[in-house]
């Protein structure tokens, strides 16, 4: 196949590294001369960004929009949590607890994997047949899907504390941790794509009976994507529980969530990792601003909801970027190094003449 | 380009995403002719029509219609200014009655004085349809449907009728009333744009003909000299050079 | 079936009907699942608040003004963020959608205020009626009322105008009705407008039932919207009528079904059924005449 430098002078496989240098570096930076608000701020950044890529995983290379995503953050947030914390407090927490879940203990890294293991075994008794439906009934029905995950969430209090807080979960996710896991997921990220999968999964989304005409099982290979992301959705989930350590699903896994999320795809691109991150940092420093506008505000005396605000603003520039340039920020394809070719290059023929 | 050449196609470039499909077409049709496009399956003779008409949007070149610039505009603008596709495979409204079909067809030239009489002409020449009037188009065969096509867009009272393969996926029979029929149009004065795979037939009743090739223009002239010039044969079934494939542009 | 059953079953599901119709109506002809549609409702909701507490406008002009406001914003939402997107992608419309429905909601919790707002109803709404021997509110006779008349309304509009013939065609085949020199923008902008008027109408019995209105009262009505069309069938507003009283039915008879203790769990049941059933029959009860391509 290609050369790893292909013509044009552009580094292949460069695209992760572009992401994994800085993430890696500014994590040092930050742990050694940032406030612990930074730090937080920081970590907080990179689990939603494996969030982030775990959706575009499949939504970029599908194109289906899976509203059931932050379903599947719930289940691995709970799941984990349920592992990781300790008996005592889980009777007192949540006094209607199924007793073998109360007693149920596990060392924390087991239990946020086994948090990604419970979301993926989920999606792989319920996403074969959702995959099989296309178009507007497959949209709505996703959307149907993650009612169902919020309203089981909310109401079985004996495994979740029904729509209250969930508290007690021991933190575990440091600086180091999250970085981790987001230069994991980036890697993951960026090999799916250019697998046979990812490609196949791509085809398929291109031009769907041109796809199947060269055999490509349209519903096998989405289905193993959603799988695997919704097992990245999972673990991200866990990690997130243990990051704020307490939560409750009214407010944390339904749809103003996975708005924030599908915000941070489609403004920096849906099709590559790049536009995930780029989409992800962008919005991550809008609503930090937003923040700090709230607190000029409020101190002049003047209270304002900042919480509509943020949402105002993120809808607004999906908007816009959705009518200006609807592949993203990005666009399509993947950043490489270097990011600009050099002038003098042979490129390729382009454009008809 | 003569006094009265009604559509006058320059260099039109056009593309289906980046794999381009015209390379720079130059097509002219005079009032009351008949001109025939012909080519093989992917040559490019749908794409011309679409580009003409507003479906496509081309990428160059212009397109002339009654010394006015049509290019960029929208189908349904240049349906006003008289130009009407018969689209290939026939695209009746399936859940519409023949009438409702007609009816759709005369939307932008509805005047009630006349309408009657419209209709009346097309039972004239197409009398299966009164038959099935109140039928939804999805029940007629095919040969009707495209009948009913092209019925609904003369409705309109177009200058220009562009039909696009006409004949696809008809038998013998159907195939040679709706060239019959065509021929008649053409004898009426009705000036028509005609897009076939079928040669032979299309060059029994065509005043010019044009050949495309992989989106180029490879011939153009009248029937005759395309029957002593070109070898139609090689074109369709390949020859030497017949084994281009589109372009695919990155 | 005790009569007071069947009364709440046809009010409700008459309700629903109108609910997913709205929704049909623009998905028919762009293909959209138009998540703003709920945002319409809101504004109406709205509309009756400021002008019923505000203002001493009477109760069914409030309700007219609102049906306006809900319709007109449809028609505005379509140009200034649904029009320039058209031509991209499905899916950029999708999101686009989605992207204007939250953009509302959270406009107007940040204008007016998050919490719910009390929305003045004329007393007869709740007044008791006997019809057939079952007593039952009036506004319950008054949405099954509507609705026949609305139904009726759009079936002649669409059966015996040009407006109407143009649309179906639209519905039918988009490319090919601009051909015949119908301006697409005109049809979309119509189903616009009726989907908003629709939704306008539809918030006046949905606020009425709990007599107040919160920028998240959209979001009911619209998943209402979304199952009973993609139960009925979602590519004819027959199929959305028909999908709009079974599941009226369906949510009434689970509610009497279900023991106390599983109700809170109403919804995903409906859900988890309806989810079911589309995967054995993904076209709907109604079969239109352009199915929905089932992938694998």
């Amino acid at each position: 196949m290609a050369d790893r430098i292909s013509s044009g002078g552009v580094a292949r496989h460069s695209t992760p590294w572009l992401f994994i240098i800085p993430i890696a570096l500014g994590a040092v930076i930050v742990n050694a001369f940032a406030s612990p608000l930074v730090v937080g701020l920081y970590t907080y950044f990179c689990v939603t960004l494996m969030l982030v890529l775990g959706l575009q995983m499949f939504m970029g290379n599908s194109g289906i929009l899976n509203w059931s995503y932050v379903g599947f953050m719930g289940v691995g947030a709970f799941a984990s949590s349920i592992l990781s914390v300790a008996p005592a407090v889980k009777a007192m927490g949540v006094p209607n607890m199924y007793p073998f879940l109360v007693e149920l203990n596990a060392p924390i890294p087991v239990a946020i994997l086994v948090g990604g293991l419970v979301a993926a075994a989920i999606a792989i008794v319920i996403a074969w047949p959702l995959m099989r439906l296309s178009d507007a009934v497959g949209v709505i029905t996703l959307f149907a899907t993650l009612i169902v995950f919020h309203v089981i969430m909310t109401q079985w209090d004996n495994v979740t504390n029904g729509p209250r807080t969930f508290f007690g979960v021991p933190f575990f996710t440091t600086i180091w941790i999250g970085a981790g896991a987001a230069i994991v997921t980036i890697l993951v990220a960026y090999y799916f794509r250019e697998s046979s999968l990812g490609l196949r999964l791509r085809a398929s989304r291109d031009d769907r009976h041109a796809a199947m005409a060269v055999g490509v099982n349209m519903v096998a290979v989405r289905y193993f994507t959603f799988v695997l992301s919704s097992f990245i959705a999972g673990v991200a989930g866990g990690l997130w529980a243990h990051y704020i350590t307490s939560f409750s699903p009214s407010t944390s896994f339904y749809v103003t969530e996975i708005f924030v999320l599908l915000t941070m795809l489609v403004i920096g691109g849906e099709g590559s990792i790049s536009g995930a991150f780029v989409g992800t940092a962008i919005i991550t420093v809008l609503r930090e601003l937003l923040r700090q506008v709230e607190s000029l505000i409020n101190n002049s005396g003047v209270s304002l909801d900042v919480y509509g605000l943020t949402q105002v603003s993120m809808a607004i520039l999906m908007i816009v970027i959705l009518i200006w340039r609807p592949t993203g920020i990005i666009g399509g394809q993947e950043l490489r190094w270097p990011l600009f070719k050099k002038k003098g290059v042979a490129e390729p023929a382009s454009g008809a003449e | 380009m003569s006094e009265n050449t009604m559509l006058s196609v320059r260099d039109l470039r056009a593309s289906y995403g980046a794999i381009a499909a015209l390379h720079g077409v130059s097509v002219e049709v005079a009032e009351g002719e008949l001109v025939a496009l012909l080519g093989a399956n992917g040559a490019g003779k749908s794409t011309t029509l679409k580009s003409i008409c507003g479906v496509l949007r081309p990428v160059n070149g212009t397109v002339t219609f009654m010394g006015e610039e049509i290019a960029n505009k929208t189908p349904e603008s240049i349906l006003r200014k008289g130009i009407s596709l018969v689209p290939e495979g026939r695209e009746i409204f399936t859940s519409l009655t023949v009438a409702e079909n007609l009816r759709l067809g005369a939307f932008a030239s509805y005047k009630k004085a006349r309408y009657e009489a419209d209709l009346e002409e097309m039972f004239g020449l197409f009398p299966i349809l009164k038959e099935r009037l109140h039928q939804p188009g999805g029940l007629l065969s095919g040969g009707e449907q495209q009948m009913l096509a092209i019925a609904r867009s003369l409705m309109s009272h177009p200058k220009l009728l562009m039909l696009d393969e006409p004949s696809l996926g008809l038998s013998p029979t159907m195939t040679d009333q709706i060239f019959e029929l065509i021929g008649d149009l053409h004898k009426r004065g009705t000036t028509i744009l005609l897009v076939e795979q079928n040669a032979e037939r299309a060059l029994e009743i065509a005043d010019r003909v044009y050949l495309l090739k992989t989106g180029n223009i490879e011939f153009a002239g009248t029937p005759q000299q395309m029957e002593s010039e070109v070898d139609i044969a090689a074109v369709y079934f390949g020859g030497e050079d017949a084994g281009e494939s589109c372009e695919v542009v990155s | 079936m005790t009569g007071e059953f069947f009364i709440n079953t046809l009010s409700l599901g008459s309700l629903y009907a109108l609910m997913a119709l709205g929704l049909v109506f623009v998905y028919g002809i762009l293909k959209l699942v138009n998540f703003a549609y709920g945002e319409y409702i809101m504004i109406a909701g709205y509309t009756m608040f400021v002008l019923g507490t505000y203002t001493g406008v009477p109760w069914y002009f409030t309700m007219l003004l609102a049906v306006v406001a809900a319709a007109f914003t449809s028609y505005m939402t379509e140009i200034v963020a649904f029009r320039p997107v058209r031509t991209k992608s499905m899916s950029a419309m999708l999101v686009t959608s989605f992207a204007v429905s939250m953009l509302l909601q959270n406009m107007v919790l940040l204008v007016v205020s998050p919490r719910a707002r009390a929305v003045p109803l004329p007393a007869l709404f709740n007044e008791s009626v006997v019809v057939f021997g079952v007593t039952t509110p009036l506004r319950n006779i008054l949405t099954i009322v509507t609705a026949v008349v609305l139904l009726v309304g759009l079936s002649l509009l669409m059966k015996y105008t040009v407006l109407g013939i143009a649309m179906r065609a639209a519905a039918d085949k988009f490319t090919t009705t601009r051909l015949m020199g119908v301006p697409a923008n005109l049809v979309i902008s119509v189903a616009f407008i009726i989907s908003g008027t629709l939704a306008g109408v539809v918030s006046i019995f949905w606020v009425s039932r709990s007599a107040s209105v919160d920028p998240l009262i959209g979001f009911a009505p619209l998943l209402i919207a979304f199952i009973a069309t993609v139960i009925g069938g979602m590519n004819s507003l027959t199929g959305a009528v028909v999908g709009g009283f079974v599941y009226g039915l369906l949510f009434n008879a689970l509610s009497i079904m279900l023991p106390a203790s599983m109700l809170n769990f109403r919804d995903a049941f409906m859900f988890v059924i309806v989810i079911l059933f589309l995967l054995f029959r993904p076209e709907g009860l109604i079969r239109g005449n352009y199915t929905e391509e089932r992938v694998g």
